[in-house]
């Protein structure tokens, strides 16, 4: 079963998409900050990172370059309210990006092709 | 291979290399080379550094022009012999220099781009210092610019080795030192190679060896000598994409297993002055009539070559005025599959027409994609590529099959 850390700063998301993604065969564990997120990425070792774009305290862009740099092929979904976030050139660091809703279709589709892509070790 | 060498300094050691290839480049390489000094000099002033010229046997003075320009710096003058032409024969020298000097960080910059800058030696360069194994730059680009790049180069190899570099072939690079040994022991060494494809085989050799790559941001478009893009695409185009089909070849075992795509590290983000790009023209008119001319060559041979939904639809294409134009992205990805297919199972010079043959195909989706662009943003346009290698990544199904 694949692992997923959802990171949100909203409690009633964090519930939402641990609900529908626990019905979804996944199991997962969620953050609510971004703080100590690199230690708990490596004490936890998910499969994949569901990352708020802007939480109070930090910004996900920037959380995603420090992923990137120490976990180089860790998935990572950005999730947002607002789609002008990918006017910013790091968010092209991210495997996908989804606008966050009540419907999670499009977030699980995006999770399920990022658990599926292959690169050969 | 041999080459010629001056080393002036007696170099027999260096941490960091940073490289000029040339041809006939004496107007533009003393530019280059004192911006590549005053940023070795600026950000990497701890580290041996050497500028080598790997020049293709110019007549022009370049090696003079290098030698005279100012920098305190040491200097290294390698050449190819005069009857072996080629950026990829000039690299590949570099390459055997650097196995020789040891030298940890590479840095290639082309000698002939004008708005060159210290800091680009920089954004080149530490990435490597910090632990990725190849740098891509990410030029700030106009939507039509480096179309070879955005309808091609990028998605197909894109969905062949999984990552997404989103210019794999712009010239300009920075590797580990050791990533040499990968490049001197390719099995792939074609004539496409030596030339024009040398930058997407450096590419794909770096994706292959999975070495982390990254992708840096440079804040500024790259400003060449001024080119005709529709003259040199002749000799451009069948080297790119041949190279291309040569290593496909070569790599099979790893492409094969490759599913989807991840993406890159990025390195300069927090670059805030960021330059706008240079608007390009497109000729509408004439990548059209080039397109329409292509039947009147290769209709025959279209009509064998491809999967038997691509013919009718390449028809329907031809029939759709300039307004109306449009050539699906599918359709163009099928198509690329099965040449690449009929390329590995035909030998030279049946090779050569099968490259040529691509062109006029390729020029119409330039078109389609300046069609269905033509009212959007720089950033729009950027989300319609992704979309279009999203496509190509669910189209490989077919391309495994019609492997097989």
């Amino acid at each position: 079963m694949s692992k997923i850390l959802v990171v949100d700063d909203e409690e009633h998301i964090r519930l939402l998409y641990s609900e529908e993604l626990k019905e979804a065969g996944y199991e997962v564990i969620t953050a609510d900050s971004g703080l100590k997120l690199l230690e708990r990425i490596e004490a936890e070792k998910p499969d994949l990172v569901v990352l708020d774009i802007k939480m109070v305290d930090y910004n996900g862009l920037d959380l995603l370059q420090d992923i990137r740099n120490r976990f180089y092929d860790l998935p990572v979904v950005l999730s947002t309210a607002y789609d002008t976030f990918k006017e910013d050139t790091k968010s092209i660091a991210a495997d996908f990006y989804v606008v966050k809703s009540f419907d999670l279709t499009e977030l699980k589709k995006r999770i399920a092709v990022a658990l599926e892509t292959r690169l050969p070790s | 291979m041999a080459f010629y060498e001056e080393n002036p300094s007696s170099i027999t050691k260096a941490d960091m290399v940073l490289a000029i290839p040339t041809f006939n480049e004496a107007g533009t390489i003393s530019h280059t080379t004192m911006q590549a000094a005053k940023g070795l000099a600026e950000y990497f002033g701890n580290f041996e550094s050497v500028i080598v010229n790997c020049d293709s046997h110019s007549t022009d003075g370049t090696k003079d022009a290098f030698f005279s320009t100012p920098t305190g710096m040491a200097k290294i003058y390698i050449s190819t012999p005069p009857d072996r032409p080629g950026k990829g024969n000039n690299l590949r020298n570099l390459f055997e220099k650097v196995r020789e000097l040891e030298a940890r960080i590479v840095v290639v910059l082309e000698a002939d781009i004008r708005n060159v800058a210290p800091h680009w030696v920089r954004n080149l360069g530490e990435p490597i210092v910090k632990g990725s194994g190849y740098v891509c730059p990410l030029y700030v680009r106009h939507k039509y610019e480096a179309t070879l790049s955005s309808s091609l180069v990028y998605p197909l190899m894109r969905c062949l080795y999984g990552r997404r570099v989103r210019q794999p072939n712009v010239g300009d690079f920075g590797f580990r030192g050791d990533l040499v040994d990968a490049f001197l022991s390719s099995p792939v060494w074609t004539e496409s190679v030596q030339h024009f494809g040398i930058d997407v085989w450096m590419t794909t050799i770096a994706m292959n060896a999975r070495v982390p790559i990254c992708q840096s941001l440079i804040g500024a478009p790259k400003i060449h000598r001024m080119k005709d893009p529709y003259a040199h695409l002749p000799v451009l185009f069948p080297q790119v994409i041949g190279a291309i089909f040569d290593l496909m070849m070569a790599y099979e075992d790893y492409w094969h297993q490759v599913k989807w795509s991840k993406p890159t590290l990025l390195y300069g983000t927090d670059t805030h002055n960021v330059e706008t790009s240079v608007p390009t023209e497109v000729n509408v008119t004439l990548l059209h009539e080039l397109f329409l001319q292509g039947f009147d060559r290769y209709n025959d041979l279209w009509q064998n070559l491809y999967d038997q939904t691509v013919g009718p639809k390449l028809q329907e294409i031809r029939s759709l005025g300039l307004q109306h134009f449009s050539f699906p992205t599918q359709t163009w990805a099928r198509i690329l599959f099965d040449m690449a297919k009929s390329y590995a199972q035909a030998e030279e010079p049946k090779r050569a027409v099968l490259r040529d043959s691509l062109l006029p195909l390729y020029l119409g989706k330039v078109l389609s994609f300046v069609k269905k662009t033509e009212r959007m943003s720089i950033q729009q346009a950027e989300d319609y590529v992704e979309n279009e290698c999203t496509t190509f990544e669910e189209t490989k199904p077919y391309l495994l099959k019609v492997w097989e």
